[in-house]
């Protein structure tokens, strides 16, 4: 990369001379290559999904939970450096409390994606801090009906229908993008995404992963909760067989 | 004098996308001598390694008590330990005021994870220099966590952290199934003992005098066991074992034995030994 | 003697001098000018007020309730005030006392439930009626040592984490104290004598059933119909049993109401004799 041992690349206070800020591109870098992240707006709410690459057998099965609830009507999840999401969740939930605090009411996604932007932007402004290093999925369900958002270090974000971030996002939104997402109910989006991860990720080259899923539907009654254990089960199984399927016609 | 040019501070990316200064915070741990920790499913047990940085100076302290249900295992800064230790005491008193409840394991974990990223992402401060393994026993059971400088918190049935920690962790992992069918507190102890020995240095032994062991479990409050009441246990571990576990445990580094190992420049340190350079350390050049 | 009626009961100007009326002014915070003329004051009386809530255990649950009555003094201001309010899963809070402090606890609790049941929350159940009480008490008590109180009593009713009947009691000056039939304002005096002839003793609630419990709370709330002149006959009951979510039935009524005895009442508002 040209930008290496120039010096332009040292700050986030500093433009490079065709005016880049390399220490916002590098934050990203930090994003890309973590575990992927799905998001899918349905008809009838969202469903969000996280790949969890296995380190060691050590680790407790099911436990380490990477998607976060911000209030009672929106998820967030993350790729990237998972300490960043932490502290981005924490300001996103204090925004969701102290909009319910002045105007009694939930937080709606478009003004809660505005702060949360708004908060990563200010870290990308000044020599004192660094950008966050992650890619966040927001989803939610608000008097609007269901939405979701992307916010990249930068600050950027914009609204999808389906998303992923992490390593094989490009991979997983072909997929996505097949989806037929105007009829699509939030069942079968977990048989969707189930579907997507694990056609997208490769055993063999990152190891075993566990599928951590939530959604907001009618079964949870506007409130973002985890997929029951038992539909998350039956859902990686018949991901599991399409695979195999597949393979078998290839 | 630097390595290059990312790593001076933790607000620094490199074009990777990689925070050098943190991930050379995770190596401070690695300079404290070792602990190790392992759950049933009713308790948890922390035991570890405790170096005198003379002969006639006292053991570094290894193992801190937060509640009744909370202890915590330290590897690396002490100082930095006795920090977050302090910060976790207090929110486990405040909760206890304001909901006359233990603090969930979980809940204090997190907020020490989210205190630390704080140093990771501002200028001016470092992250802390210490690995931490909580024990605790709550109303959602038994857990055990690694905490980590960057942040970044994760539960284990099983985890080791400071110098020469791989082996513990192996001899974890090929015990694993055992381990979480264990019903007495005693065999999760000599479990955890023996994961502690295959990280010792090759003419150091396991004493009354170097060893701490924790328990803490239902009905049973978090205690620390130090000097004479660890024999009982340092007497169960197998004489035999110890040599085998040692071969195939240890990664064959170049140790030197604690008592005539080379003073750490940092006085802070809670380390007496060389750390083992091999370990799990991450790569650092692009 | 001064047969005046708006003199009567004040303090008497000979004695006392006469009454600064800029004492009206005291509150104005901010103001350098009057602070420093006047100690601050906050606020010296309920407002909008709703009156008893009663409770009671019973064997495996407990009952609580109270009328949908706000009045701001004697006047019956609104007569669609829910007083009882569900916080998590298992656990609901009664209160009387001012209305608008009621409604400031309720976004408390309300945003307390989301911090405590929804951040981070791996499946475990968090927040139990103790701990709601704790809360509570910890915030009325904080509030009058700053001297600026909650206006309330508040009856915090649910289950222990070993599955009893809890029910407990805190006020603005953050007074608390747990039994086994509770009521606040004037049922503390009309209605707990009725209550505790289910309950003689504390842990007689065990032997008291479900059906027992309700109909001695809706004989109190008939009661207090009858003698407290700040209630009304329309009330919401809530029952709480182990195991399930709380039962609100709302708009209930006194029945059976019988007012013959009205016509022998002398004094106040009646004909004199």
């Amino acid at each position: 990369m040209s930008s290496i041992g120039t010096g332009y690349d040292l700050s986030v206070s500093t433009y490079s001379p065709d005016g880049r800020l390399f220490q916002v591109e590098y934050a990203a870098k930090a994003a890309e290559n973590a575990g992927l992240a799905i998001g899918l707006k349905c008809a009838d709410g969202i469903v969000l999904a996280v790949e969890k690459i296995v380190q060691s057998k050590l680790l407790v099965k099911g436990a380490n939970r990477r998607i976060m609830s911000l209030d009672n009507h929106v998820g967030m999840v993350s790729s990237g450096l998972l300490a960043d999401g932490r502290h981005l969740a924490k300001r996103a939930r204090e925004e969701a409390q102290s909009y319910r605090d002045q105007y009694g009411a939930p937080m709606t996604m478009k003004a809660l994606i505005e702060r949360v932007a708004m908060y990563e932007h200010a870290y990308t402004c000044y020599g004192s801090v660094r950008p966050f290093g992650i890619s966040t999925i927001l989803a939610g369900v608000d008097k609007t009906g269901p939405s979701l958002y992307v916010v990249e270090p930068s600050g950027s974000y914009y609204g999808y229908r389906a998303s992923a971030v992490g390593k094989g996002k490009q991979l997983a939104k072909t997929e996505l993008e097949k989806l037929d997402l105007s009829s699509i109910t939030v069942k079968q989006g977990v048989m969707e995404v189930a579907r997507i991860a694990h056609l997208v990720h490769d055993d063999n080259k990152d190891g075993n992963f566990e599928l951590e899923m939530t959604w907001i539907g009618p079964e949870t009654k506007g409130f973002h909760e985890h997929v029951p254990s038992q539909l998350l089960q039956e859902a990686e199984e018949a991901a599991k067989r399409a695979l195999e399927e597949a393979m078998e016609e290839d | 004098m630097f390595r290059n040019n990312y790593d001076n501070d933790s607000i620094t990316y490199s074009p990777t996308g990689r925070l050098f200064q943190v991930e050379y915070a995770l190596e401070a741990i690695k300079q404290g001598s070792a602990a190790v920790g392992i759950a049933s499913k009713t308790h948890v047990v922390l035991v570890a390694l405790k170096r005198n940085a003379e002969e006639l100076g006292s053991y570094q302290k290894k193992l801190i008590k937060i509640d009744d249900h909370m202890g915590i295992a330290l590897a690396g800064l002490a100082p930095d330990a006795r920090v977050l230790s302090n910060y976790l005491r207090k929110q486990a008193m405040n909760l206890k005021m304001v909901f006359n409840r233990p603090i969930l394991t979980q809940r204090a974990v997190l907020q020490i994870a989210d205190k630390a990223q704080e140093n990771t992402q501002l200028y001016g401060s470092r992250p802390y220099g210490v690995g931490l393994l909580v024990a605790g026993y709550d109303e959602t059971g038994a857990h055990l966590y690694e905490f980590q400088p960057s942040g970044l918190v994760l539960e284990y049935y099983g985890a080791a952290i400071g110098a020469r920690s791989q082996a513990a962790r192996t001899y974890l992992e090929r015990t694993l199934e055992e381990v979480r069918e264990v019903t007495d507190v005693e065999s999760l102890i000599v479990h955890g003992l023996n994961a502690l020995r295959d990280t010792l240095a090759q003419d150091v032994e396991l004493t009354l005098r170097n060893t701490s062991v924790a328990v803490v479990g239902k009905d049973t409050s978090f205690k620390i066991y130090e000097d004479d009441e660890v024999t009982q246990w340092l007497e169960k571990l197998d004489l035999v074992s110890n040599a085998r576990s040692r071969d195939d445990g240890a990664d064959g580094d170049e140790e030197t034995a604690e008592g005539d190992a080379p003073q750490p420049e940092n006085p802070d340190a809670d380390a007496g030994a060389a750390a083992d350079a091999d370990d799990t350390r991450m790569e650092t050049d692009e | 003697m001064n047969h005046d009626p708006y003199v009567w009961g004040r303090p008497d100007d000979a004695v006392y001098g006469a009454y600064n009326h800029a004492i009206a002014n005291a509150s104005s915070h901010g103001n350098v000018q009057e602070e420093t003329s006047f100690p601050k004051m906050n606020s010296q009386q309920p407002i909008i007020t709703g009156t008893s809530v009663n409770s009671i255990k019973f064997k495996d649950g407990v009952i609580v309730a109270a009328d949908n009555m706000g009045s701001y003094g004697s006047l019956l201001r609104f007569n669609n005030i829910e007083r009882i309010f569900k916080v998590g899963k298992e656990t609901v809070v009664g209160v009387s006392g001012d209305i608008s402090d009621f409604q400031q606890i309720q976004r408390l609790l309300d945003e307390l439930e989301i911090t405590e049941e929804i951040y981070d929350n791996d499946g475990g159940h968090n927040l139990r009626a103790p701990n709601v009480h704790e809360y509570l008490t910890r915030v009325l008590y904080n509030r009058r040592s700053k001297m600026d109180p909650l206006w309330n009593a508040v009856v915090v009713a649910g289950f222990n984490d070993d599955k009893t009947p809890f029910l407990r009691y805190v006020d603005l000056l953050g007074v608390t104290y747990g039994l086994s039939a509770i009521c606040t304002g004037f049922g503390a005096h009309l209605a707990i004598p009725l209550l505790r002839q289910l309950v003689p003793d504390d842990k007689d609630y065990q032997n008291v059933t479900e059906e027992q419990a309700r109909e001695a709370i809706i004989n109190c709330m008939k009661v207090l119909f009858y003698r407290d002149a700040r209630s009304s006959d329309k009330f919401t009951l809530v029952t709480l049993k182990q195991g399930q979510p709380p039962k609100f039935e709302k708009d209930l009524r006194c029945e059976n109401q019988n007012w013959r005895f009205a016509k022998d009442l002398v004094g106040y508002g009646s004909t004199q004799l």
